[in-house]
Formats: structure tokens, C-alpha cells, sequence
């Protein structure tokens, strides 16, 4: 039978049909389609409207239960809190408040006079009421950041229309700061509940200048809140689109589909943007980052356990190698727990160099280690995160070119859940992470890492903060130098504990400040307004096409 | 028993059948979830609460109940088709996200199941009607090469491609940001949009779907077209195609009436089952493409270890399964006589 014969010419004019089919049905696809790609783009400057891209996933929108950085980021935009910071600096200023607290002299109750005229999205009044019930809720909802308040605070109540009085557990300096964490935004009491668990993660109806219009799969948008108290946006809405992966993000930006891109760009994605900056007409948005990125060392495991080998470690890290080869010099060396951002900051870890072999070799000896004797430590890393793998490897690749065997590092990694879980058992003996602050305050750095609630200098924390980092660092003198800077209210006294504090760091060597990641935004040509604020906030209402 | 009997029989022994399978894939997964380290709590928090703060939210979770008592509130909850609340978007019910996230899944597998079976079947037959001959090869290559090639890797091809250098199609996500997605009954964009009788958002929905449609598409082609051509083959040889062209019938009509009819019956058998495990997730090309289907949240639940969602996704794709499955071997027993139960 043939066939090809029987079958070439209706095959030829299905293959054509087919052919012709697909070629026209993706020529008018993309060309119809044409129009509404430009006017999403720049050159739709018909679209007064600002999109944003990022990769960074809103778990929810509920400020009592959001604890992640995107959520954060939106709910700053969305809400107004009792203080913020001026923007593009630390300064901390009132938002809903009209004034810095007035605070007792026992230091425990703080009084807040509230601004008049606010009006939630909802059209319903703020006043100190609903302030209080925002506060409560905050707490009493036992959401995922309750305990930042429930720790501290012991009421909080309307004593005036405009009048909120906060009473604390304990003095507390950096209370004020601690009220400018995104989640104590104010809400309007009509549309939220008091109770366990009773949560809406997907609306939001607050005082900010934005109001939520749409929390979609891939896209949110922020209208403008016509209402707004304050100075109205630069922008007539935002629309922000979530992409799963930083390479959509990157070719989104590059095809110019977004005017912003914010989020987890890798290194080589950022250095190509860099490139092409001037060329393209673009904008590079850079800010000093407050995302601490650190060893934890656990004081109670072999050899650990030898302040010593902690100290070696400290010296044999080489910051600058890490930050050129790793980190594609996107990120800052850092010598201490407390951000350089910080007048508190002291670099304490400089006393140990960078790749000082040296004082490695000098301190194991010390302490009884030899080449037939190596000190022997696992460096742990989260599994789902390359940038820490490849700075795991690098120290490795350092301990094996400078130390002569004197100290052998082992990788080891596990899934960051899993990390988390057993991280306060005390199974690693070191681990690589990340930290970024719930609030502006050197406090925050200081706190949970080093506080310990119950221990013993020979067993260590047993219950508390560095035993939660898996540390286990306990320090009698530390503990108290922690609770008096919080509750040191003159500035200069609290900084010169916060330096004490770092000194004991850097001698105890508990944890191994590394580098300090610094946040990046693009913006297209003809965007402006784009900022970056010192608290890792990307502020919207000052954008402008 | 006569042929209609036993079918019905058959059915009825399949429909009874699946509960089985379901409660048995729930508990799979339930325990291997439970099995897997970490928990929601430790997802969320990391090291930034205290052990105490940790404990009270494992508390309101449920997550501190004994394991037995866990299964047995949501055994309970799932017979009143009660899948859960989700731990880490607390508030939201599984059927919320599933409600949310299942259209953009079912427009991407229905569009690419279309695309595949076209270049498939054609490939397929083209090849099988020249055995022997380059086109042939060419089509066995074909099927190799599509079978083979990873979905993320082509994904990111194809939007290198077309979407970054050729700038012909959008990167990611449903539809446009600048404009306003059709409002509809179904959640499916393409058939909301010409429900609302709008043939802008119709076009632009198109446009965002064109691109990952084709890629998985293709992709899945390679399957078709290697069934579609050894079937054809053997087809093409039996007796009642001889029988057929001594009676003097076309050959053209041969090939499409009969042989191509017959040779298709596998085809359906495994469309519905890449069909169902198509809307189980296409997960590494939503991914891909920024997607947002229900393998993307599915993803996203499983590293949060929000195991409501996972377990009530899990089990909706289950039931998807038995359902198709039944359905393709129903379809089988009506379409090829020579089934026997």
C-alpha cells in the first residue's frame, strides 16, 4: 500500500491548514494583544497607575498574624501605626499619634495622645477606642507576632477620645519603636473580631493612604484612599504582581511589563541590571539592609565548647573573600550583631581580621588542637538556600588552604523547616542564618540572640532566647546589661551598654556576625520617587510616573 | 450475564472503589506528612520565637493533640466534605484556596491538552502513514525529544524566546496587571470573558495563556504521537483494514474512519490520565511561568507544612483521578466492544 502517495496532498493541505492556523492564531494573539501589553508597559502612559514586581509571597493580610516581610511591607503602605519613621531616615515620628509618648517616671505607663480626623477605609472613625481594640486584637487573636506586645504590655486602654494609655510588664526604651512594627496598624474595630484565631488574611481595612482593592493568586492592587488624612499618594493606585521565581521578576523588569522590581533578585540577576542601567535608561534603588546574616555556634557541643575554637572560627572567616566571591559584592562586611545603621554599632569582630590564619592556628594550639589533633566542626546550612551553601563551601575551601589541618570543617545541610525545629535541641553545633528586625532598635539585634530566661554558666541557657538561636550562650553579666538597656531610657547610657554588650559578644564568640545583605530595587525610566526606606520598607505613595 | 449487566456491575464495583482509595490516600498522606520533620509553627517562626510562644500556637493549631485524635478529627471533618482551615493563611478554608487557585489550573490543562493532542495525533498519523521514511523518524524523534526535555527547562526556553528577546508574549501570571480580569461564574478567564462578551479580556487572556499552554502542550505531544503512531502502525496491518480495502473502500477514508479510530482508543485512556494528573499540578511549569494554579499553592503549602492544604488538595486531585479514571474506563468499554468484565 502506498501511502504516501494515497496521502501527500491531503496531508500537505492539513499540514498547510495547520501550519497557517498556528501562524495566524499567534500573530493575532499577539498582536491583538499588542495594544494591551504597551499600555501596561511605560509607554502605556495612559496607565497612571504604578506596578510593582516581586517575588516575595503574602502569607496573609491580617495584621495580627503577619510576621514576613512582604506582609509587612504591604501593611506599612495599607496602615498607618502610632509612630513611624521619617522617611528615608530612622528618625522615629509620629503617625496616629500627634506626640512622642509621655512616659511615667516608674517608666511603665506610656500616654499617647491620638491625631483627630482619621477615617478608617471603611468610613468609620478612628479614635482611641479603636486603637485600643486594634492593640488588643493584636494580642488577644494569638496570631504569629502576638507575643512582640504580650511579652511587654500589661493593658491597654482609650482614657480619652483621642487619648490611649499603655501600661508595660516591664520598662521597656525601645517601646516606641516597637510600635511602628507593621502588624499594630490600626483597624477598624466594624469590620475585624476580637478572639483566638479569628483571622481574615485576605482583606484589610485600615487609615493608610492606600485601601486594599483586590488580593489576588498573582496580583494585589491598592487603590488610593481618597479619605486620607495625610498627604495624598504620588500615584493614582498600585498594583503589585507576584512572580514565583526571581527569573520572571528579572525578564519582567527587563521587558519593561513592570516599572519596579522589588524583591529576591539573586546576585547575578542584580549584577545584569547593574549593567544595563545606564544604557536602558534605568534606575538603581540601593539601601544600607538590616538583614543580619550570622553563624550561630552552640556553646555546649565538642569542640565548641571551647571558647578558643569559637574565636578561630571568628578568625578564619574571611568577609571580604565571602562578599567578592559569594556575594558578588552586594553586601556589606559585618562586624558585630547591631547594624552598622546604628550610632550603638561597634565592630567588634574586626579584632579577629579576616581569613587570619594565624590567630586561628594560634588560638587551636591554645587550646590543645595539632595537625594529629584537628578541631573538627560541622557547619550547617539550610538546604534551600544556595547563597548559604556556596558561603559554607567557601569557608571550608579557606580552613583547608590556611589551616593545615589544624581545623577541619564538615558541610552539612538540612531543609530550613526541619532546621528550625531542631535548632533549639541543640543538634547543630553550628548553623548558618539569617535575621531581620521586627523593629528598629539596636534591641532587636541584641535581645534575641543573647537573653537567656533560665540557665547556668556550666549548662548553659536552658530556657530563652539563645537557646531558641541553638546557642545556648548563657551569661549572667549579658542577661543583666540586657535588661538594663531596656531599660535605659537616656540615650547615651543605653549605647554605652549596647557596647559592653557587643565587647562580651565578640570575646564569648556565641555567634559570628558575617555580612549584612543590602536591599535592592530597579525602577524604569521615567519612574520616580522610588525609596528604599532603612527599615526595609519600599514606600509607595512617593512614586510617581 | 449479558454485556450491559456486567458494565453495570463494573461501574458500580469502581464507584465503590474509590472512597476506599481515597481514604487510603488521605491517610498516606496525613502520616507522611506527620512523618516529615518540622511543622507549621517552625515554618512561620523560625528562631524568632520563644519555645513558649511556639508551644501556645502549636495549641490553637491542634498541632498538640495526640496523632490519633488529629486523624480522627479530620477523618470526621472529611466525611462532612469539610477539608479544613489552612494553618498558615489562617482564616482561609481549604475550599477557599482551592476555589481561588483550581481555575487557573483547569484553563492551563484543558488549553494544553488541546495543543497536545493536535500536534500529537497529527505528528503521529503523518509518521505512521510513511513507516520507514524520514517523517517517521523524524516523528519518533519527536517523541523522544518532547517526552525527555524537563518542563522548567523548555519553560524557560520558551520565555526566553518568545517573551524576553521576540517580546511577543507576557512573562507569567493570568492576565494583563494593567487591566481589570474578566469577573465571571467559572474562574476561567478565557470563558468568563466571552460569558461577558468581552473580546479584549478574552484576547488578553489568550495572550498570557498562549505561552505556557504551548510549552506543556508540546511537551505532553510526545506522548500522543508515540501512541498515535505504534497504534496507527499495527492498526494499518489488521484483517478488517485488509477486509475494509477489498470491499473496495478509499484508503484515505481507511486510514481516518477506521484505522485512526481504532488506533486512538489507547489515546483515550491516557488523555484522562494526563488529564487528571495534569490538574494535579502542572507544578514545575506553573512555576515557571508564575502561574498561579493550584500546584503553586500546593508547592507553597508543602514547604510551609500547612498540612490542611496539603491534604486537602491532595485529596480533591485524588478524587479528580478516581473520577477520571472511572470515566476513561467507562468511555473504553463503550467505545472498544472487545472490553470484557
Amino acid at each position: 500500500m502506498n501511502y504516501p502517495k494515497l496521502l501527500s496532498k491531503r496531508w500537505q493541505r492539513l499540514s498547510q491548514f495547520f501550519g497557517l492556523f498556528s501562524l495566524c492564531f499567534l500573530l493575532v494573539v499577539s498582536c491583538a494583544s499588542q495594544t494591551t501589553t504597551q499600555n501596561s508597559t511605560l509607554g502605556g502612559a495612559s496607565n497612571p497607575r504604578v506596578n510593582i514586581g516581586t517575588t516575595l509571597k503574602v502569607r496573609t493580610l491580617d495584621p495580627a498574624d503577619s510576621y514576613e516581610i512582604a506582609s509587612g511591607n504591604l501593611l506599612y503602605n495599607l496602615g498607618d501605626r502610632l509612630y513611624t519613621y521619617r522617611s528615608g531616615t530612622t528618625e522615629l515620628t509620629p503617625q496616629l499619634a500627634t506626640a512622642l509618648p509621655t512616659i511615667s517616671d516608674d517608666k511603665l505607663t506610656y500616654t499617647i495622645p491620638l491625631r483627630q480626623g482619621v477615617l478608617f477605609h471603611d468610613g468609620t472613625s478612628f479614635n482611641a477606642e479603636a486603637m485600643a481594640f486594634s492593640l488588643n486584637r493584636f494580642m488577644e487573636n494569638e496570631g504569629t507576632p502576638a507575643f512582640l506586645l504580650k511579652d511587654i504590655v500589661e493593658s491597654v486602654n482609650a482614657t480619652g477620645e483621642y487619648e490611649l494609655t499603655i501600661k508595660l510588664q516591664q520598662p521597656f526604651a525601645a517601646f516606641p519603636e516597637l510600635l511602628t512594627f507593621p502588624g499594630t496598624a490600626a483597624i477598624s474595630p466594624q469590620a475585624y473580631q476580637i478572639g483566638t484565631g479569628q483571622f481574615k488574611p485576605d482583606t484589610f481595612v485600615g487609615t493608610g493612604p492606600y485601601k486594599l482593592a483586590q488580593f489576588g493568586t498573582d496580583v494585589i492592587r491598592l487603590d488610593v484612599f481618597e479619605d486620607y488624612w495625610g498627604e495624598k499618594p504620588q500615584n493614582q493606585g498600585v498594583d503589585i504582581q507576584l512572580f514565583t521565581s526571581s527569573s520572571n521578576l528579572f525578564n519582567a523588569f527587563r521587558t519593561r511589563a513592570i516599572d519596579v522590581a522589588s524583591g529576591t533578585l539573586d546576585s547575578e540577576q542584580i549584577k545584569s541590571l547593574e549593567k544595563e542601567t545606564q544604557r536602558q535608561g534605568w534606575q538603581e534603588i540601593t539601601a544600607d539592609g538590616n538583614s543580619v546574616n550570622y553563624m550561630v555556634l552552640n556553646v555546649n557541643s565538642e569542640p565548641l565548647n571551647r571558647v578558643e575554637v569559637r574565636q578561630a572560627l571568628a578568625a578564619i572567616v574571611d568577609r571580604n573573600i565571602l562578599n567578592q566571591r559569594v556575594l558578588q559584592d552586594l553586601a556589606e562586611p559585618l562586624y558585630s550583631l547591631i547594624p552598622d545603621t546604628f550610632p550603638s554599632h561597634k565592630p567588634v569582630f574586626e579584632q579577629y581580621g579576616d581569613g587570619n590564619a594565624e590567630k586561628a592556628k594560634q588560638l587551636l594550639t591554645q587550646a590543645g588542637f595539632s595537625q594529629a589533633n584537628p578541631a573538627v566542626v560541622e557547619i550547617w546550612y539550610s538546604s534551600n538556600s544556595t547563597k548559604r551553601s556556596l558561603v559554607a563551601s567557601t569557608l571550608k575551601a579557606i580552613a583547608d588552604q590556611k589551616m593545615d589541618g589544624i581545623l577541619q570543617l564538615e558541610l552539612k545541610s538540612v531543609e530550613s523547616t526541619t532546621a528550625f525545629q531542631n535548632l533549639d535541641k541543640g543538634i547543630y553545633p553550628t548553623f548558618l542564618l539569617d535575621w531581620y528586625a521586627d523593629y528598629f532598635d539596636p534591641d532587636n539585634y541584641i535581645q534575641p540572640f543573647l537573653d537567656c530566661n533560665e540557665g547556668s554558666a556550666t549548662e548553659g541557657c536552658k530556657v530563652g532566647a539563645s537557646q531558641n538561636h541553638g546557642s545556648f550562650y548563657y551569661n549572667t553579666e549579658v542577661v543583666n546589661l540586657i535588661r538594663q538597656q531596656r531599660q535605659e531610657t537616656d540615650r547615651d547610657r543605653r549605647y554605652a551598654i549596647l557596647g559592653q554588650i557587643q565587647d562580651i559578644l565578640a570575646r564569648d564568640v556565641p555567634f559570628i556576625p558575617m555580612w549584612l545583605d543590602r536591599d535592592y530595587a530597579f525602577a524604569q525610566k521615567g519612574i520616580n520617587g522610588v525609596r528604599l526606606e532603612p527599615t526595609q520598607k519600599l514606600l509607595f505613595s512617593s512614586i510617581s510616573k | 450475564m449479558s454485556r450491559s449487566k456486567a458494565l453495570q456491575y463494573y461501574i458500580l464495583s469502581r464507584l465503590l472503589l474509590a472512597p476506599i482509595m481515597l481514604w487510603f490516600i488521605t491517610t498516606l498522606v496525613f502520616l507522611l506528612l506527620r512523618a516529615t520533620p518540622g511543622d507549621p509553627v517552625d515554618a512561620i517562626y523560625g528562631a524568632r520565637a520563644s519555645a513558649a510562644a511556639k508551644e501556645e500556637l502549636r495549641r490553637q493549631l491542634g498541632l498538640d493533640l495526640p496523632l490519633g485524635l488529629q486523624y480522627l478529627n479530620y477523618m470526621g471533618d472529611l466525611l462532612r466534605l469539610d477539608l479544613g482551615t489552612s494553618l498558615t493563611s489562617r482564616g482561609q478554608t481549604v475550599w477557599q484556596i482551592i476555589g481561588q487557585y483550581f481555575p487557573a489550573t483547569v484553563e492551563l490543562t484543558v488549553f494544553s491538552m488541546l495543543v497536545a493532542l493536535g500536534i500529537g495525533i497529527t505528528i503521529g498519523t503523518l509518521a505512521a502513514s510513511r513507516p520507514n521514511s524520514p517523517l517517521d523518524a523524524g516523528g519518533r524523534l519527536f517523541g523522544i525529544l518532547t517526552y525527555s526535555i524537563p518542563a522548567f527547562w523548555a519553560g524557560m526556553l520558551m520565555q526566553l524566546v518568545f517573551a524576553v528577546q521576540l517580546g511577543w508574549f507576557p512573562l507569567g501570571t493570568r492576565f494583563s496587571i494593567s487591566a481589570i480580569p474578566p469577573n465571571g461564574p467559572t474562574g476561567l478567564y478565557i470563558l468568563d470573558s466571552l460569558l461577558n462578551g468581552n473580546i479584549n479580556q478574552f484576547l488578553i487572556s489568550l495572550h498570557h495563556l498562549a505561552l505556557p499552554c504551548f510549552t506543556l502542550g508540546i511537551l505532553l505531544s510526545g506522548i500522543f504521537e508515540r501512541i498515535v503512531r505504534v497504534n496507527l502502525k499495527q492498526t494499518l496491518k489488521a484483517d478488517y483494514v485488509e477486509a475494509a480495502r477489498a470491499r473496495g473502500i478509499p484508503e484515505r477514508r481507511i486510514l481516518i474512519a477506521h484505522a485512526l479510530k481504532n488506533a486512538l482508543i489507547p489515546v483515550i485512556t491516557i488523555l484522562g490520565l494526563t488529564f487528571a494528573a495534569l490538574l494535579g499540578g502542572a507544578v514545575l511549569t506553573e512555576v515557571t511561568f508564575s502561574w498561579p494554579g493550584l500546584g503553586n499553592r500546593l508547592y507553597e503549602a508543602i514547604t510551609l507544612r500547612d498540612y490542611p492544604t496539603v491534604q486537602g488538595v491532595v485529596v480533591f486531585f485524588a478524587a479528580i483521578v478516581a473520577i477520571a479514571s472511572i470515566a476513561i474506563d467507562i468511555l473504553n468499554a463503550y467505545v472498544d466492544p472487545r472490553i470484557r468484565y
